[in-house]
């Protein structure tokens, strides 16, 4: 049998300066769990987020940042190809939470 | 005397081992090894006075890569060391793949051994019968799972099954579908319950447990005492053959009519948070299901993580571009964090509740995967080398036992096999060993298995 994730996860997330902050997940899949940092519209880092429950980006170079926090949702194991490098078709990160953003 | 677990029971003969062996035999006094069996099905044996423990296996179908998981080799050339960094544990020298940090943080309980090895084929089945039985065989010498052996052993603790396989059993792995998943020759009595059902889903059911249309808990009590009757008309004329089938029927029907078996299956009733801190999955909702499970009388779970190893996500990354194609991204972005979060969740669980220290929680898998990666990105089957750790029970846990060369290809020091972990344990159930034997073909008293215990992890 193949694994279904259902329902949607979510998590409120605070910022406090450049420090962004999780709260627990509801309903977790139990995928990767990661910050997603963007910079004046793209994205700049990945961060895992499941060992820690908050982030700080060191990035302080002028610019609007908007942070999110994803989950991964499996769909099928099916990629554009072989090998670590090819990608997911189907299965993909979605965000679990409303983005925060502050400006340096 | 009998030994059930580590406890001495009285027994209508006060049989000692050798007198138990003779009673196998040539029988002494007229009791022989079935009849006492069927003394302690009918509860003979004071079961309240055995401190039998329990055993919940978490088996990663597909087999993970030890150099990619729990025998990282950073120094070794790129093609040997793979992508993923080690994290230190809290335990010094046992460092562990990044993406299992919460296990990492929890290697003070566990006992990780490094230096697993078989040498009977690359097959996932010849691994899997290993780990489920302690045994290699094949043809008509199949051995019975270890589930059956400590049903068969001790028996029932209630209306639930003594071993339960979740959330299915092992299918097709690409060889022969002969995984040691059954009773084999202890009986049908003795085959594990497989629960055929994903915990993980919303409209999960357990499918032996649902009546068909139309039936009532009345229709199947009135079937149920009907067949009592046939089965008093027939126990006049057969003896002892009986035995095995009324145990089974009485299983059946017990899981069909009683409310405990029901709720034990019914997850609903588990806060949001804690069904969360399990994960929402396949494996987090089986082994929470275990822990429910052991709570309240099974003896032996089996969590199978996934059922076969094809157009899946699962351990088996030989990244092939077909029907195998799973990569690091599976490992990193599912498989890890997955087993990160049942296991710490389970193994959490079970202490908060003061169920740890009765309850062997054992993560295995076939063997481990080539330290050479393959044209393809990933990596094959190779039972020269491979990692599994056990924790919970009387395992001594903070510990790492042998090791692998400097590229993971072969055990460096203390080689370790598959009836040492399973002699192991069952010692970290608390099952003596010297003295608990079970039937073997033809109701030969036989034991449990011809291993001795790895002794590091009761020191």
């Amino acid at each position: 049998m193949d694994q279904v994730f259902e329902g949607t996860p979510a998590a409120d997330i605070s910022l406090d300066g450049r420090r962004v902050t999780r709260g627990d997940v509801t309903n977790d899949w139990g995928s990767k769990i990661q910050w997603v940092v963007k910079k004046d519209d793209k994205v700049v880092a990945t961060v895992a987020a499941r060992a820690e429950a908050s982030y700080e980006h060191p990035d302080e170079t002028p610019g609007k940042y908007e942070i999110v926090l994803q989950q991964f949702k499996y769909v099928n194991f099916k990629k554009d190809g072989k090998g670590p490098d090819s990608n997911y078709t189907e299965s993909k990160f979605v965000d679990i939470s409303v983005p925060v953003s502050y400006s340096i | 005397m009998l030994h059930i677990g580590n406890e001495r029971v009285p027994d209508c003969s006060g049989l000692n081992r050798r007198s138990f062996l003779q009673a196998g035999a040539a029988g002494i006094g007229g009791l022989t090894l079935p009849g006492l069996m069927e003394l302690q099905a009918y509860g003979a044996v004071d079961y309240s006075k055995a401190k039998i423990r329990n055993c919940i296996t978490i088996f990663l179908v597909g087999s993970p890569g030890h150099l990619d998981t729990f025998d990282m080799k950073p120094e070794a050339p790129e093609d040997i060391r793979g992508r993923f960094k080690p994290i230190q544990s809290n335990v010094e020298g046992a460092d562990i793949c990044e993406h299992f940090p919460m296990l990492a943080q929890r290697m003070d309980k566990i006992a990780l051994i490094r230096s697993l090895h078989h040498k009977t084929g690359t097959a996932h089945s010849n691994g899997s019968r290993w780990m489920m039985t302690g045994k290699d065989a094949i043809g008509d010498n199949q051995q019975p799972h270890v589930g059956s052996v400590v049903s068969r052993v001790f028996g029932p603790n209630s209306n639930l099954p003594p071993s339960i396989i979740l959330p299915g059993k092992i299918g097709n792995t690409g060889g022969p579908s002969i995984n040691g998943q059954e009773a084999r020759y202890l009986g049908s009595g003795y085959e594990p319950f497989f629960l055929g059902s994903d915990p993980g889903r919303s409209d999960f059911k357990v499918a032996n447990l649902t009546p068909a249309q139309g039936q009532t808990n009345f229709r199947i009590s009135a079937r149920k005492n009907l067949l009592q009757q046939v089965d008093d008309l027939q126990r006049r004329t057969e003896t002892n053959s009986t035995l095995e089938r009324d145990t089974a029927y009485a299983r059946a029907f017990n899981l069909l009519t009683s409310s405990e078996a029901k709720s034990a299956f019914d997850l609903n009733q588990e806060e949001d948070k804690l069904r969360d801190r399990y994960g929402r999955n396949t494996l987090g909702q089986s082994c929470l299901m275990a822990r429910r499970l052991v709570e309240r009388g099974t003896r032996y779970v089996t969590i199978n993580h996934f059922d076969t190893v094809f157009n899946i996500a699962c351990w088996d990354m030989h990244s092939n571009g077909g029907s195998l194609n799973n990569t690091y991204k599976d490992y990193e972005y599912m498989l890890c964090p997955q087993l990160d979060q049942a296991f710490t969740g389970l193994i959490d669980d079970l202490e908060d509740r003061g169920l740890l220290e009765e309850t062997v929680v054992a993560v295995l898998s076939e063997f481990g995967r080539t330290p050479k990666i393959n044209g393809s990105g990933g990596r094959d089957h190779y039972p020269p080398a491979w990692s599994n750790f056990l924790c919970g029970g009387s395992i001594k846990g903070g510990q790492v036992i042998g090791s692998t060369d400097r590229i993971g290809a072969a055990p460096h020091d203390r080689p370790i096999t598959p009836p040492q972990v399973i002699a192991s344990i069952y010692k970290g159930m608390g099952i003596d060993l010297e003295t608990t034997m079970m039937p073997g073909p033809g109701s030969r008293p036989i034991r449990l298995i011809d291993a001795e215990p790895i002794p590091e992890l009761f020191s």
